[in-house]
């Protein structure tokens, strides 16, 4: 017992001290990394670009929203890349506050949805883009393009569609940098074009494919969109963020040339 | 040990977890149900509720899995500049405490602050460049051998 007065002086001293400090180090070695503990890439929504697209200024939305109607494609990857597509341009009408150009995108999104079998998934979103449009509520019809872009991949990676569900987000992300671009070039700034600072992405997209069924990889437009990726994925890496004015306009010819064949099929060529 | 639950990491869809839950327990495997990453999902959105009510858009996706002691896992994301982002991560294990902190792709800590309490941790970071980023997840005390955890974000 004589050790008590030090075993209360300890306990009493631990209770002090605080909890195990989470003082994290100021740098880590990322290449120290298993590569089991790297995942793959959080691929961002629509509305987080556009959140600061909103803050560099009022670009012309109008001018930058497409002409006509894309009709349905028989080919699955086609469709899913054109249903990415169109609900990135479901964005643009938000910004372009063109209600009748947003419900029709909506009714268009529902029609793609039902060729690849996930149409359910997202009734509902498409009521509630046409009624938020209808009540000119932009914010929510754009938080409800980006749910109706979350649910359709959530429903196709239920059917066990995960490369088409990639294929969806893909076609989201071409149009979205064929709009950037366009917008960028037409009002040239650094802070503008660094936005389009996404080499892990790029890769993520390629190496996406490369994984995806030989059938799916030897498909021509998607063979196609992976040599326009890997054109992009240097124009982004090399130069950092301070991407020029010649490289933007060279990802916008790139991306306007994929996404009109996206639109229309091998019309497109 | 591996739970039966434990999932690899990937994008988690709540709905398809708790139907993969449902069938476990439907075939009688819930004795060995200790953890699962749906309800560290919850938790990790009531973490976000504050961030919420900021204005700041939580999405919808989560990210998780589980991870043994002072195991480490990277998230990377595409972070865009002149946004503000708002990591939360929880976990569902009573007891557990853990940690999210954000460094760029040199491994430079780039949070603008972070807290850690309990089962909930965050980190906020303003980008002062677009490009990756990588949250790195750990589990620092645990009465479990692997403690599931999910991870969301928000933005504003």
């Amino acid at each position: 017992m004589k050790n008590f007065p030090l075993l209360m002086s300890l306990v009493c001293l631990m209770t002090l001290l605080p909890a195990r400090a989470d003082v994290p180090p100021k740098k880590i070695t990322l290449s120290d990394f298993p590569a089991a503990a790297v995942d793959e890439v959080v691929v961002p929504v629509p509305s987080e670009i556009f959140a600061v697209l909103d803050k560099l200024g009022n670009p012309n939305w109008k001018s930058q929203l497409r002409d006509g109607k894309a009709r349905t494609p028989e080919d699955r990857a086609r469709t899913a890349l054109l249903l990415g597509n169109i609900i990135a341009e479901g964005f643009v009408a938000v910004e372009a506050e063109d209600a009748e150009r947003v419900k029709e995108i909506g009714r268009q999104v529902l029609t793609l949805a039902d060729a690849i079998n996930v149409r359910k998934s997202v009734i509902a979103r498409c009521k509630s883009i046409t009624d938020k449009a209808d009540s000119r509520d932009w914010k929510g019809v754009r938080a409800e393009f980006d749910g109706a872009l979350q649910d359709v991949r959530a429903a196709m990676d239920e059917l066990n569609d995960r490369d088409l569900s990639q294929l969806v987000s893909l076609g989201g992300w071409l149009r979205g940098t064929e709009v950037l671009t366009s917008i960028v070039q037409s009002s040239f700034s650094k802070d503008g074009a660094e936005l389009l600072h996404q080499p892990e992405l790029v890769n993520y997209f390629d190496r996406c494919i490369g994984s995806m069924s030989p059938r799916l990889r030897k498909n021509p437009l998607v063979s196609h969109i992976r040599d326009t990726l890997r054109k992009i994925g240097p124009v982004v890496s090399e130069s950092g963020p301070s991407i020029t004015l010649e490289n933007v306009k060279f990802i916008h010819s790139l991306t306007s040339e994929v996404n009109q064949q996206i639109v229309l099929g091998s019309e497109g060529n | 040990m591996t739970t039966p639950m434990s999932i690899p990491f990937m994008p988690l869809q709540l709905r398809r977890l708790i139907a993969a839950g449902t069938v476990l327990l439907a075939v009688g495997m819930a004795p060995f149900l200790h953890a699962t990453v749906d309800d560290s999902v919850s938790f990790a959105y009531e973490a976000a509720l504050p961030y919420y009510k900021q204005g700041f858009t939580i999405r919808k996706d989560a990210w998780g899995g589980d991870l043994g002691l002072h195991d480490r896992k990277a998230v990377s994301a595409q972070l865009f500049k002149g946004n503000t982002y708002w990591f939360l991560m929880a976990t569902e294990v009573k007891g557990a405490t853990l940690s999210v902190h954000i460094y760029d792709d040199k491994g430079n800590l780039v949070e603008a602050e972070s807290w850690q309490k309990g089962r909930f941790a965050g980190a906020r970071v303003n980008p002062k460049a677009t490009g990756t980023y990588f949250a790195i997840v750990q589990i620092l005390k645990s009465p479990e051998d692997r403690t599931t955890w999910a991870l969301v974000y928000g933005y504003k």
